[in-house]
C-alpha cells in the first residue's frame, strides 16, 4: 500500500507538469494538439514575451541550455474553414510579403508609379483579403497605391473566361493599355491561384503592356 | 424559380418518416448549438483582441495624425475574419465609433455617408459598373448624395493562425482612389490585451511597461491569516482527541521572483472555554506544482512541508499523554493545574491559491512524540504515522 502512495506521490508532479504539455498525451487530444501554433524561444526572448509565465535568466548566466515552448491557440480551429482558404489565409502576411518585394524589385523606381492591385481567387472573400493585405503592403512601402481596380469590358471579360488561365493575363495585360485603362505610369499588380487544386498563391506585374509573372 | 422547383422535387422523392426526421431535426441543432457556442468562444477571443488593435491604431493617430486638420472621413467597410458573421462587425464598428468620439486628438471626424457603403449602379460611356459608393466616388458627385467625406476608412481584421491582424487604410475619394494611409496591426507583436480605457490610450510599450509593474509590483510579503482544523483520528481503546482549531497569523514571501518557492512563518492560538488554550509556531515551505511561475488569473496549486511546534493547556491536553488518565491527573485538575502538552508535528500537504489572496488547503500532519498516546490512532502509515488530518482557509493581506 505504502509502495502505491509512494508512486502515486512521485507520478503526481509528472502528470501536473504534463497538463502544460503542448503535444498529444493524457490531457490533451490529438485535434487540440494540432490547433496549437507553438515555438521555441529561448529564455531570455520567452521572458520578454510572457514575463508573467517565463522567469528571466539568471544575471551570472547558466550552464544548462533553458528554453520555453510558446504555444497559442489558431483563432480557426482546422476544419472550420476550407483547407485551401486556411492554407492561404493563416500565411497571408508572409506570402503577400514575400509577393510584393519580388515586385517591387521588378518595377524600376524612377518616376512616380502608381500601383493597381486585384486579387483572383474562387472565393470572393477571401479574395478581398488578399488584395487588401497587398494593398496595404504596398502602401506601407511608401509607395503609390491606387484603391482603383482596373475593369475590362464585358466582351473582354467573356474572352478571357475562356482562355488558359496562364494565357489570360497576358492578353488582360494587354487590353489594359490597349483600352487605356492602364497607362505607362501605372502598374498591376495580380494575385491570384492558376490551378483550383492548389493552395500557393501566385502573382504577376502588368507593366506598359507586358505580363511578367513573379511567382 | 428554378431553386424552387427543384427544392420541392427533391421534397417530394425523399419524405421521411416523422420520428426519422425529428431525430434529425434534434441532431441539427444540438449540432448547430455546439458549432453557435464555439463561434461565440472563439469571437469573445478576437472581440478583444481586435478591440486592443483598433486602441493601438487610434492611439497612433493620436500621437500622429493622418491629417494637418481634422478631416470628415467616412467608414466605409469594417470586414471581419472570414467565417465571422455581422455581429462581430457591430461589436467592432460600435467600439471604434466610441473611441473616435473620445479621441479627438486623432483629428479624424466620423461622418455619415449611407450611400458610401451602399451598392451603386453608374452607366456611363465605359459601361455599367455596380460597385460600393465609396468605390465609385464620381457616381456619388453625379448623383449629388456626396457627403461631406472626401476620405474613406476601410477596416480590415484577419485570423491567421494564431494572430489576429489589422489592415486600415484611408483612401482620398477621388477619380484616382489613392490610397492616403495605410497600417498593419497584428496581435503576435502588439501589446497584451489590457482593455486599455477609451479616453486614455497608451502605447503599446507603456502599456506593457505597466504590465511589467504589475507583475513586478506585487507585494513582496504577503500576511497569511489562515483559520485551520485539525482532527485527529482516534485510539485503539475508541477515544478520540478533539478537534483542535487554530487561528494563525505570519508572514510569508517568495524566494524566486516567479513565486515557485515560498517560505512561510506563523504563530497561531486556539481557545475553547473550560477545555483548552493552545499555542502553535510553525514554519513551511511551499512549491508551485501547477506550472513554473504563479499566476494572476488562474489558481495556483502549491504542495507544501512544514514544521510545528504546539503547546496545549487544559482538558483537553490530556488526549495528547502517553498512558491513560489516572487519579493524580484527576487531583491536579481538582487543584486548578491544567495539564499541557507540548509535542512537535510535521505536515504535508496541498494548497489552491488564487491570485495570491484566497486559499484553501489540506494537509496531514505527524506527531511522532505522539506514537505512545493512547487517545491518538493514524489515519494513514506511510515512513511516519500520520495522526492529523487538517483543512484550512487562508486569506493574504
Amino acid at each position: 500500500m505504502e509502495t502505491i502512495i509512494f508512486l502515486m506521490v512521485l507520478s503526481l508532479s509528472i502528470f501536473i507538469e504534463s497538463t502544460n504539455d503542448p503535444s498529444a498525451g493524457i490531457f490533451r487530444d490529438r485535434e487540440d494538439a494540432r490547433n496549437l501554433d507553438c515555438t521555441r524561444l529561448g529564455q531570455a526572448e520567452a521572458h520578454a514575451r510572457y514575463p508573467a509565465e517565463v522567469p528571466a535568466p539568471p544575471a551570472r548566466g547558466t550552464s544548462v541550455v533553458t528554453n520555453a515552448v510558446a504555444c497559442s491557440r489558431r483563432f480557426m480551429r482546422n476544419g472550420e474553414r476550407p483547407p485551401r482558404d486556411e492554407l492561404v489565409l493563416s500565411s497571408l502576411r508572409q506570402t503577400v510579403g514575400e509577393l510584393v518585394q519580388t515586385a517591387r524589385t521588378v518595377v524600376p523606381a524612377v518616376a512616380p508609379i502608381t500601383w493597381h492591385v486585384d486579387a483572383f481567387y474562387p472565393n470572393q472573400h477571401v479574395a478581398a483579403k488578399i488584395s487588401v493585405a497587398a494593398k496595404t503592403e504596398l502602401a506601407e512601402r511608401g509607395l503609390q497605391v491606387s484603391d482603383r481596380v482596373p475593369l475590362l469590358a464585358a466582351g473582354d471579360i467573356a474572352v478571357l473566361g475562356r482562355m488558359p488561365p496562364r494565357e489570360a493575363y497576358s492578353v488582360a495585360c494587354a487590353r489594359y493599355f490597349a483600352e487605356n485603362i492602364l497607362a505607362d505610369d501605372h502598374v498591376f499588380l495580380g494575385l491570384m491561384i492558376v490551378d483550383a487544386r492548389e493552395g500557393q498563391l501566385h502573382a504577376g506585374l502588368c507593366v506598359r503592356g507586358q505580363w511578367k509573372w513573379l511567382r | 424559380m428554378k431553386a424552387t422547383f427543384v427544392t420541392v422535387f427533391c421534397a417530394l422523392l425523399f419524405v421521411p418518416s416523422a420520428s426519422a426526421m425529428a431525430q434529425e431535426l434534434l441532431i441539427t441543432e444540438a449540432q448547430r448549438a455546439q458549432v453557435e457556442a464555439l463561434r461565440s468562444e472563439v469571437a469573445g477571443q478576437i472581440q478583444l483582441q481586435a478591440y486592443d488593435l483598433l486602441d493601438e491604431l487610434v492611439y497612433g493617430w493620436n500621437e500622429q495624425p493622418v491629417f494637418g486638420v481634422e478631416t470628415p472621413v467616412v467608414l466605409a467597410n469594417v470586414s471581419v475574419p472570414v467565417g465571422f458573421g455581422s455581429g462581430l462587425q457591430a461589436l467592432v464598428e460600435t467600439h471604434f465609433t466610441s473611441l473616435m468620439l473620445k479621441n479627438p486628438r486623432a483629428r479624424i471626424l466620423l461622418s455619415h455617408c449611407p450611400q458610401c457603403t451602399s451598392v451603386v449602379v453608374h452607366s456611363g460611356a465605359k459601361g455599367t459598373v455596380i460597385s460600393r459608393g465609396a468605390e465609385e466616388p464620381e457616381a456619388l458627385s453625379e448623383a449629388g448624395t456626396a457627403s461631406g467625406s472626401r476620405h474613406a476608412l476601410f477596416l480590415d481584421f484577419e485570423a491567421e493562425g494564431a494572430s489576429l491582424v489589422l489592415r486600415a487604410r484611408i483612401t482620398r475619394l477621388d477619380s484616382a482612389l489613392m490610397i492616403v494611409y495605410a497600417k498593419t496591426l497584428s496581435s503576435s507583436t502588439s501589446a497584451p490585451a489590457l482593455l486599455r480605457s477609451e479616453d486614455r490610450l497608451k502605447s503599446a510599450a507603456d502599456a506593457r511597461k505597466e504590465y511589467l509593474d504589475a507583475l513586478q509590483g506585487r507585494t513582496v510579503y504577503l500576511i497569511p491569516v489562515r483559520m485551520v482544523v485539525r482532527s485527529y483520528a482516534a485510539g485503539n481503546n475508541g477515544v478520540a482527541a478533539p478537534p483542535l482549531i487554530f487561528l494563525q497569523g505570519g508572514v510569508e514571501a517568495p524566494l524566486t521572483q516567479s513565486r515557485a518557492w515560498l517560505g512561510n512563518f506563523s504563530l497561531g492560538a486556539s481557545w475553547i472555554p473550560e477545555l483548552h488554550v493552545g499555542w502553535l509556531a510553525q514554519a513551511r515551505v511551499a512549491r508551485l506544482l501547477s506550472g513554473s511561475s504563479s499566476s494572476l488569473t488562474h489558481p495556483d496549486v502549491y504542495g507544501f512541508l512544514g514544521a510545528s511546534v504546539l503547546s496545549i493547556h487544559g482538558t483537553d491536553a490530556l488526549a495528547f499523554q502517553d498512558g491513560v488518565p489516572d487519579v493524580s491527573n484527576i487531583v491536579e485538575l481538582a487543584l486548578g493545574r491544567d495539564p499541557r502538552a507540548i509535542f512537535a508535528a510535521f505536515q504535508l500537504g496541498l494548497e489552491l491559491r488564487v491570485k495570491n489572496r484566497i486559499g484553501m488547503g489540506v494537509f496531514l500532519e505527524s506527531a511522532p512524540t505522539l506514537n505512545d498516546a493512547l487517545a491518538l490512532g493514524t489515519y494513514l502509515d506511510f515512513i511516519l504515522p500520520f495522526q492529523t488530518v487538517g483543512a484550512e482557509v487562508s486569506f493574504c493581506f
